[in-house]
């Protein structure tokens, strides 16, 4: 760490009367000039970006980008990019691919939703994966479960489970449109620990060895808020045009990280990389072609006029330096170090709606899922949709419904502020792959080709009906007058009647207690597009700029939905089974039984045996005589002493009905 | 059951003996009939019939029942299965070889061919004898067709070999002119060969030829790239005979091995006949040096012929990635006699570093393929130049090693540590061209050694030295011939007892689901070894070693099938337990039942019968 004074940069803005801040860095900046490298090369860039959010919190965006030139010219041989990606590429013609691996849920309310950084990598929990092919329109299934075992095999992960039929889905045109060759799949449950991250350090050139990946202490980042682990790749190999790039591999981690300073005054904690990951960087990876560490401070609700000033800034707000690790070694070593002077209290950019997704109604028959949408307060609506009356959002919604889940289309609700409204008129567009049921299932090989999930796509337009306040809740007429203040009073919901399906023994999870995840439901504003704009000499230099400058279509997910599914006793079957046998023993064995009996002939035997009774029985009816009081009298005949025998025999099966009551009540009561 | 409600109640009311009160007055009447050991009517059989015919039916119903429960099971065929077991594993492999011998000499020979045949034959077989356990080796009732040609005169042994008389003239021509050239002669003997129309049935037909010159003091004994070997120089007609023998039971049939080198058992060839040969470069610390290499130059001209000479062996693909940040996990030390870094052999199980190499990221062998690693290790700033040293205090002149199974590794210094001067970092370099042909040599006898064979040209024997041409292909063509010999009796033995093992299993397993799939795979892999079995007696080795490697893998990939990995068959233990409940409550009532009846029956019967005899 260099000593304060040396290097300092300091700035100071005033905003209203009661804020002030003032940023403080303790770095030296060096440009050192890059060797030209020809245009026809292997390429790797790392940069790691960092970004205080509101919340205390501190974002950390790690990015490395490898690039290979296409075979046709370069060859086979590649000194950086990764062997196993390559191959991957090739043997499945992979034309775009993105796995990620999520922990922790993103916070859209705080850490904003809406620039290039929240839109590309806030990520639902869990695995996702889509990959697009390059094969005929039949292979493409085979192609995606061959490439989810070699990945889950790479990553080790169970990215494998997305072969089965229930877990992936061909999305036609609302979540990225694309020629039908696309699959999406999803993996809530996932659990994301380091032994996936330890393979996708395997692909970079320098692992965790050296360069900015050295800073990934593995208890640092896992004790974060959120982790998200990233792996895009964009091949065009297989196209035949000559302006082909090859293939372009983007490894991207994101954490949210909790600086731990005791500066109870300050709002903000003051943070530096050896307090946030506990290590310095000590120079760059030797095979990287620019290694860069940026900061960025979007600080939206301040007046622009304030921020013109300053000289490193882009349009809307955003404060950006950048620091070359080239120059330093383990000598010297690279640490970043930020302190706030003066309190400042800002808030990140907000999705023009916030979606989130629960579960309403009981039980397993009467159910419904439902979709919120509200609306943020953030001024991108107010661009969209500022010089009409009445304002119209385009929202796609892409939901995959596994088949154990019924959704009943005919009961699509729209309810905008709490009041139904024609879904006719609001819904442009709606797709509905319907899942098959399975209840008639012949045998294992008919059961995976079907097509076991339902896929909503849908697109509507979300009437905003801008008013002068949250009391006045009307239809979509009332308009606002005047547009300097405007509330959005905007609760949307689209709600669907579902119920449970009835699932086969084998097709519970094996922790079926808990449950069954209902992917996230992607939300994609077709309206907006996010981008940063910064001066051309940044982002030429700096990938990571370049990549932000990017215009991004903006996502959002909604969260994990649990469902409950009732879930039976599975040693149930063989209980039937067995009580069933024994019952159908029970009745074949008595009629038997019955059949060949003889009664007059046992009636014979039973006479006879009275005639000469026991010593035995004789010892035990003068026992009874004895206990009862009555002078023993040696046994009759049988004739004379039917009746009185008989009605003993009925108070005998009296008293024992009597007692098998009580303890029959006893069992009931007290269990 | 409809056998159990038929009877109408009224049927019960058959009352066996007579009524009480009548028994009472009958004592009185016939004082001889007792009740209780005789009776005056005949036992009635309904009961019986009717407690049988339950009994019965369930007994008819069993096979249904048993064929509704059955398990699809693909009939396998076990006696052809162990048919070729007993083929293949009761007598060793042995191909039929061709052997000829001609015999050059401007003087007069004191021998007849037929006479100069019996002797190498003999020396043949003595020598065989030692290692006769080798599997693939050529059967050893060899025989040697000799050719004789001493001045103007021509004799053969046999009709089949047509030696041109005189053809060899040549050589003197290069002994005289002073460029005599092993690799010329070679390629000049070949031609002539093959002039000779020996290519008739299938050129596999292995020759030596003696050329005894009593000008020249030593003996010259070459065994060239072809099929074919030389000796030249002043030798008795006895130790010719030994050495010819010598050279084809060593050379041609064994493949010049020693003792103690990989036997065809361990050839790393994967079950699917497939090799991956993954080449590697590590740079221990690229902060030091970077090292790249043109590697697709050296696919193109080394590696590509080599992988095309052994693709009836092994289908070989090639793949390439430079690693960095990979330091070796053992120590070295500095010695400053050699002014170096040594490494000793103690050392090399230490050597590769498993954490930091991750060598197997090939996404494209797949399945049951075998991955051979060759690396080559740049050691970093603080170990170089880094040097092995042998057992016996030398320097290494390869500085690499091999691991069985596995692959090998090769420590390549750059320049710049010797030079001691402070290099550009961040700069990719590239190994110089030399440098890289020389590494890739290495290789190449690596790989040889990993094959089993020799790494060097040259032959110590007892009796002199034996010089071995070697191909730029990597590999001569006597050489594959024995390494397809080997691979297909290894194939063949490893195929069977595959299909032995697999046999076995599912004869043990009654209630195991055997699908369709495995049963065509496993006639699949009989019918591939049957046709490398025949393939073998009739010599075709390229053929015999591609059919043996097909019967393999369907071998493995019956064994391997994901439905006999599965633990979910349908076990006895289950079927008993699901069926019990009902069928054993019921089959007792039904068989004690059947018994009372029939003991009642026969009681009855007897009494009966005594109150018949009596009233007779």
């Amino acid at each position: 760490m260099f000593p304060l004074s040396e290097g300092a940069d300091q700035m100071s803005f005033l905003k209203s009367s009661f804020l002030l801040f003032l940023v403080l860095f303790s770095a030296s900046e060096s440009t050192a000039e890059e060797d030209k490298v020809e245009k026809l090369n292997e390429e790797f860039k790392e940069a790691l970006l960092l970004r205080p959010l509101p919340d205390r919190k501190v974002l950390a965006h790690f990015h490395f980008q490898s690039s290979a030139p296409p075979t046709r010219t370069y060859g086979r041989h590649h000194y950086i990019f990764p062997k196993s990606i390559y191959q991957l590429v090739h043997k499945f013609q992979v034309r775009e691919m993105e796995l990620s691996f999520t922990q922790g849920r993103w916070n859209y309310e705080r850490w904003g939703g809406f620039d290039p950084i929240s839109n590309s990598n806030a990520k639902p929990p869990g695995v996702e994966l889509w990959a697009d092919f390059d094969v005929p329109q039949d292979q493409v299934d085979d192609s995606w479960k061959n490439l989810t075992h070699a990945l889950s095999g790479l990553f080790c992960a169970s990215i494998n489970f997305l072969e089965h039929s229930t877990s992936y889905s061909a999305p036609q045109w609302s979540f990225r449109s694309f020629s039908g060759k696309l699959r999406y799949g999803m993996l809530p449950r996932e659990a994301v620990c380091t032994e996936n991250l330890t393979p996708w350090l395997k692909l970079l050139p320098c692992r965790d060895k050296a360069g900015l990946s050295s800073l990934l202490d593995r208890p640092s980042i896992y004790r974060g808020y959120y982790h998200s682990q990233r792996l895009h790749l964009k091949s065009d190999e297989f196209d035949t045009s000559k302006m082909s790039t090859g293939i372009v591999l983007e490894q991207t981690l994101t954490v949210v990280l909790q600086p731990n300073t005791f500066s109870g005054k300050i709002s903000q904690p003051s943070w530096s990389l050896s307090s946030l990951f506990g290590r310095k960087v000590s120079g760059k990876c030797s095979l990287s072609n620019s290694s860069n560490v940026v900061t960025l401070y979007s600080i939206y609700h301040f007046p622009k006029r304030v921020i013109k000033g300053v000289e490193n800034l882009q349009k809307k707000g955003s404060i950006l330096y950048e620091f070359p690790v080239e120059d330093y070694d383990e000598s010297e070593p690279f640490d970043l170090e930020l302190r706030w002077k003066v309190p400042v209290v800002w808030s990140c950019e907000q999705t023009p709606l916030r979606a989130s997704r629960f579960l309403l109604g009981s039980g397993n028959e009467r159910g419904a899922i439902a979709i919120s949408m509200k609306s943020t307060k953030s001024n991108n609506v107010e661009r969209v949709c500022s010089d009409e009356k009445e304002c119209w959002l385009k929202v796609g919604i892409f939901q995959v419904v596994p088949w154990y889940v019924k959704v009943y289309y005919h009961t699509l609700e729209l309810f905008l502020d709490g009041e139904p409204q024609s879904t006719i008129h609001s819904i442009e567009k709606i797709r509905v792959s319907p899942s098959e049921d399975k209840l008639n299932i012949e045998s294992v090989e008919a059961m995976e080709n079907e097509a076991v999930v339902s896929v909503i796509h849908l697109i509507f337009l979300s009437g905003l009906s801008l008013r002068p306040n949250l009391a006045n809740i009307g239809g979509k007429g009332p308009i606002l007058s005047s547009a300097l203040h405007p509330k959005w009073a905007i609760a949307q919901e689209l709600r669907a009647h579902s119920s449970a399906g009835f699932l086969h023994i084998d097709e519970y999870p094996s922790d079926a207690n808990q449950g069954f995840d209902i992917p996230s439901a992607v939300v994609h504003f077709a309206d907006f597009q996010s981008n940063m704009s910064f001066d051309d000499n940044f982002s030429t230099k700096v990938p990571i700029l370049s990549k932000l400058q990017e215009k991004t279509p903006v996502l959002s997910y909604t969260e994990v939905l649990l469902v409950p599914l009732t879930t039976p006793d599975f040693s149930m079957p063989y209980n039937v089974i067995t009580i069933t046998c024994t019952v159908f023993a029970l009745y074949f064995g008595s009629l038997l039984n019955a059949l060949r009996r003889r009664v007059g002939e046992e009636e014979r035997l039973l006479r006879g045996k009275a005639k000469k009774t026991g010593p035995l029985t004789l010892m035990l009816s003068k026992l009874f005589a004895k206990l009862r009081g009555k002078p023993w009298e040696p046994p009759k005949t049988p004739s004379s002493s039917s009746s009185p025998k008989s009605s003993i025999n009925y108070k005998l099966v009296a008293k024992v009905a009597l007692v098998a009551c009580i303890a029959a009540a006893w069992q009931y009561y007290f269990q | 059951m409809d056998a159990a409600t038929t009877p109408s109640p009224s049927a019960t009311a058959e009352i066996s003996g007579a009524a009480p009160t009548s028994a009472s007055e009958n004592r009185k009447t016939e004082l001889e009939f007792d009740p209780e050991t005789m009776r005056k009517t005949k036992p009635g059989l309904k009961r019986f019939a009717l407690t049988l015919t339950v009994l019965l039916s369930f007994l008819l119903g069993l096979p249904f029942l048993l064929k509704s429960v059955e398990i699809y099971r693909s009939p396998l065929p076990f006696r052809e299965i162990d048919v070729l077991s007993a083929a293949v594993e009761s007598n060793p492999l042995h191909f039929p070889c061709k052997f000829r011998a001609v015999f050059v000499d401007k003087g007069g020979l004191s021998f007849t061919a037929n006479e100069l045949s019996i002797s190498i034959e003999s020396h043949m077989r003595k020598l065989a004898a030692k290692d006769s356990t080798s599997c693939g080796a050529c059967s050893y009732n060899p025989t040697v067709s000799v050719a004789l040609e001493s001045g103007s005169n021509c004799f053969h042994s046999d009709n089949d070999f047509k030696w041109k008389c005189g053809s060899v003239n040549e050589l003197n021509k290069y002994g005289n002119s002073g460029e005599y050239d092993d690799e010329l002669f070679d390629d000049y003997l070949k031609s002539l060969l093959d002039d000779n129309g020996s290519l008739k049935n299938g050129g596999k037909v292995y020759t030596v030829i003696v050329v005894r010159r009593a000008k020249e003091e030593n003996v010259i004994a070459v065994v060239g790239k072809y099929r074919h070997a030389w000796i030249v120089g002043r030798i008795s007609e006895e130790q010719a005979a030994k050495k010819v023998a010598e050279v084809f039971v060593k050379a041609f049939v064994n493949g010049g091995k020693e003792e103690g080198s990989i036997t065809g058992e361990f050839m790393p060839v994967g079950a699917d006949g497939r090799v991956v040969l993954s080449f590697n470069l590590l740079n221990a610390d690229p902060r030091d040096w970077t090292y790249d290499w043109d590697f697709q130059e050296i696919d193109d001209n080394i590696l590509a012929p080599i992988t095309e000479a052994l693709k009836p062996l092994a289908d070989i693909r090639v793949e390439s990635q430079v690693l960095y940040h990979t330091p070796k996990s053992s120590f070295s030390y500095w010695d400053d006699k050699l002014d170096s870094y040594i490494f000793t052999t103690n050392d090399l199980p230490f050597f590769v570093n498993s954490n930091e190499w991750h060598l197997d990221t090939s996404v494209a062998a797949g399945g049951r393929s075998k991955i051979l690693h060759f690396v080559v290790y740049v050691p970093s700033a603080t170990e170089c130049p880094l040097l092995l040293q042998l057992p016996n205090g030398e320097i290494s002149t390869t500085n690499g090693f091999i691991s069985p199974m596995w692959g090998s590794v090769v420590v390549w210094n750059p320049s710049a540590c010797f030079k001691d001067s402070k290099m550009e970092t961040h700069v990719r370099h590239k190994i110089s061209p030399e440098d890289l042909r020389k590494l890739f040599e290495v290789f190449i006898g690596q790989l040889r050694q990993l094959f089993g064979l020799k790494s060097k040209g040259l032959f110590a024997d007892a009796s002199g030295t034996l010089r071995l041409l070697t191909s730029d292909r990597g590999f001569t063509e006597w050489e594959l011939d024995v390494l397809s010999r080997q691979h297909t009796c290894f194939n063949l033995l490893q195929c069977a007892t595959t299909l032995g093992s697999l046999s076995r299993l599912v004869q043990s397993l009654p209630r195991m689901i055997i699908k369709d799939e495995i049963g065509k795979q496993v006639k699949y892999s009989l019918e591939a070894a049957k046709l490398a079995l025949s393939n073998v007696s009739s010599g075709v080795y390229d053929a015999s070693a591609v059919s043996s490697r097909q019967a393999r893998s369907f071998a493995e990939d019956a064994f391997y099938h994901p439905s006999m990995m599965s633990v979910s068959y349908y076990s006895f233990e289950h079927c008993f337990a699901v069926y019990s409940p009902f069928f054993l409550p019921v089959s007792l009532h039904v068989l004690l039942a059947v018994l009372r009846e029939w003991k009642r029956y026969k009681l009855e019967s007897r009494k009966y019968n005594a109150w018949k005899a009596k009233k007779m």
